[in-house]
């Protein structure tokens, strides 16, 4: 199921298929807010210029126009940056859209620290404040394929969406056997000492740590939960139980998002295990490269590791990785 | 406006669009009906009505058709005086007005996704304008002239959203988008003019490419004849009310945005508005 690392990547998948699905069909409308080219909808602006709606940077009137659009029978999708989409509409969000749970489809593109471009720009809480939400359902994917198929999977889902997605290039992970499925999350390592449970970029050190873990005689499972909410609990609980811990990896704060949502899970089911959440720790990142930021905030590999090593009582040194100091393009090498 | 269809058994067949002469009373016994809702609650919105009462008189007696126009009530504490006027129309059963307020009624004192009569409500204020702009572009993608009318206040121009709105809606020359502006220059903590300056109002939606027309909110026929004003960009009529609509017993209220009300108030404002009638 799973390709080997480094991962090659794939250019704008979003973008050609929200075009793709907008050619077949006609009640696909497209709102972004001065952001067209970086939310790669510049193709469906060029193709479909009378579906298409530039607000500006004005988000409060673009969640509202998406509402009304909505309201008409239609299916907008919203595209802007992930902090744009969430912090600044907060309330356009909450009470013209998820409270009349209608049909939006909000993407929200940067997720976490993907961006370089510091803490305006670095979505690290958009998944806690879109969870919070009644009716929202809240998707953070890792990979090309699932980029083209989430799409067509969201679509026609009842009521709003929260989708973020890394921009431009986007790493292939998974072979042509995988299938996207919204409904549950999916177990890529059943049996570990410890279980990683990850969603969206963090998908790649985890698998890294996994196997990095492996070589070294620890046996960690891995969950993988492309949909944060609702959240697929019963695989969780399943594939944590009798294990020396869970290990959650995000790439967003740690408050709010995956960790907060499977601490709730397993503490409402007396589940008894030990949870380290590996995310960005309560703070405001800086400026940098993702290879940067991933390390310095402790959204790698060897920050899993660390705790991995931890939860198992395992006294042998933690094992040092190669470093990833840059980013070649068409190649995604987890940090 | 399409009619809703969570409370189908609630609300009358649409009339026949009416003309202003038919809907002369309809303000006043709106009010006399707004303060027995209220009243039966000791407490709320009423300051609304009074100044509101023609303005979606015209609205919902004459101008909005049913089925076809889509109407949004951006600030829904407005709801009572919509509930009264649509009572007063035919167009809201009488049976749910007794449930007014009511714990678990479908007829909330502000309006919400269970009320009846509007197409979309908004509580937290001037969200309105936006939604009213995507049922706009929804009907112009599907080469609809139906309209789509917001009713808005003029508190709601303290909000950001209310400008990025009238840009928008502007820029894309939305000529079938009326906005209808209850200026009655009262909000929470008392004069909209006491707590910042929003005026001049004309001048600002002009400014913004805005078709603007200012009425007297209290007429009948001047506010219908704002809204037949021809214009390719978007209209607003900026309607000048009260929030006590010229009546003695509310002479000098400082707060006339959520109103207590008791036994002796509520028996003084009936008589003098029956006095109109």
């Amino acid at each position: 199921m799973l390709r080997p690392a480094p991962y090659e990547t794939v250019l704008k998948p979003y973008g050609t298929a929200l075009l793709d699905l907008a050619l077949r069909r006609d009640d696909i409308v497209c709102l972004g807010a001065d952001l067209t080219r970086q939310t790669e909808t510049d193709m469906f602006r060029d193709r479909l210029p009378e579906r298409f709606f530039n607000a500006g940077m004005a988000e409060a009137n673009l969640v509202g126009m998406a509402a009304g659009l909505a309201r008409a029978g239609l299916k907008p999708f919203v595209n802007t940056f992930g902090v744009f989409a969430t912090r600044r509409p907060f309330d356009q969000v909450a009470m013209s859209v998820a409270y009349p749970n209608l049909p939006v489809r909000l993407v929200g593109f940067m997720p976490g620290l993907s961006s370089p471009g510091g803490p305006s720009h670095q979505a690290t809480d958009d998944v806690a404040l879109m969870r919070s939400l009644p009716n929202m359902t809240v998707i953070d994917v890792a990979d090309a394929s699932e980029v083209s198929a989430v799409v067509s999977e969201i679509v026609d889902l009842e009521g709003p969406v929260y989708l973020r997605l890394k921009r431009g290039e986007i790493p292939v992970m998974f072979d042509e056997t995988y299938r996207l499925d919204l409904t549950r999350a999916l177990v890529i390592e059943p049996e570990g000492e410890v279980v990683i449970v990850a969603s969206g970029m963090m998908l790649a050190p985890a698998i890294k740590a996994r196997e990095v873990a492996a070589e070294h005689g620890i046996a960690a499972g891995l969950v993988y939960v492309p949909v944060v909410k609702p959240l697929d609990a019963a695989t969780i609980l399943e594939s944590v139980a009798g294990s020396k811990g869970v290990v959650t990896a995000e790439n967003h704060s740690i408050i709010g998002g995956l960790g907060s949502a499977v601490a709730e899970v397993l503490a409402e089911a007396g589940s008894g295990v030990r949870l380290r959440r590996v995310g960005v720790q309560d703070r405001y990142a800086t400026a940098g490269s993702r290879p940067y930021l991933f390390r310095e905030f402790g959204l790698s590999s060897r920050r899993l590791l660390e705790v991995i090593w931890e939860l198992t009582g395992t006294s042998d040194p933690v094992p040092e990785l190669a470093e990833v100091t840059v980013e070649t393009p068409g190649v995604h090498e987890p940090v | 406006m399409a009619w809703p269809i969570l409370e189908e058994e609630h609300v009358s067949t649409p009339p026949v669009p009416l003309s202003i002469a038919d809907l002369v009373d309809i303000p006043t016994r709106a009010r006399i009906r707004a303060v027995e809702l209220v009243g039966g609650l000791g407490l709320g919105y009423l300051g609304q009505v009074f100044s509101s009462g023609e303005i979606l008189t015209v609205l919902l007696g004459s101008f909005v058709r049913p089925g076809i126009d889509r109407f949004v009530l951006s600030p829904s504490h407005y709801v009572t005086a919509m509930y009264a006027v649509a009572a007063e129309l035919g167009l809201l059963d009488e049976r749910l007005l007794e449930t007014y307020g009511i714990d678990g009624s479908d007829l909330e004192t502000i309006g919400s996704e269970r009320t009846p009569v509007v197409d979309f409500t908004c509580g937290s204020l001037a969200q309105g304008l936006s939604v009213g702009i995507g049922y706009a572009l929804a009907n112009r993608i599907a080469g609809s002239d139906a309209r789509t009318v917001v009713f808005g206040s003029d508190g709601e121009m303290e909000e950001g959203q209310t400008w990025e709105a009238a840009m928008f809606a502007a820029h894309h020359g939305l000529g079938d988008l009326t906005l209808v502006l209850d200026c009655n220059d009262s909000q929470v903590d008392g004069p909209v003019s006491s707590v910042t300056t929003v005026e001049p109002i004309v001048d600002k939606w002009r400014a913004f490419g805005w078709h603007a027309l200012e009425v007297d909110g209290h007429d009948l026929a001047a506010i219908r004849s704002a809204l037949d004003s021809d214009a390719a960009s978007p209209r607003v009529v900026i309607a000048r009310t009260t929030a006590t609509a010229g009546l003695d017993t509310l002479a000098g209220l400082d707060d006339a945005h959520f109103i207590k009300i008791d036994a002796g108030l509520r028996g003084s404002l009936s008589d003098e508005l029956a006095g109109r009638l």
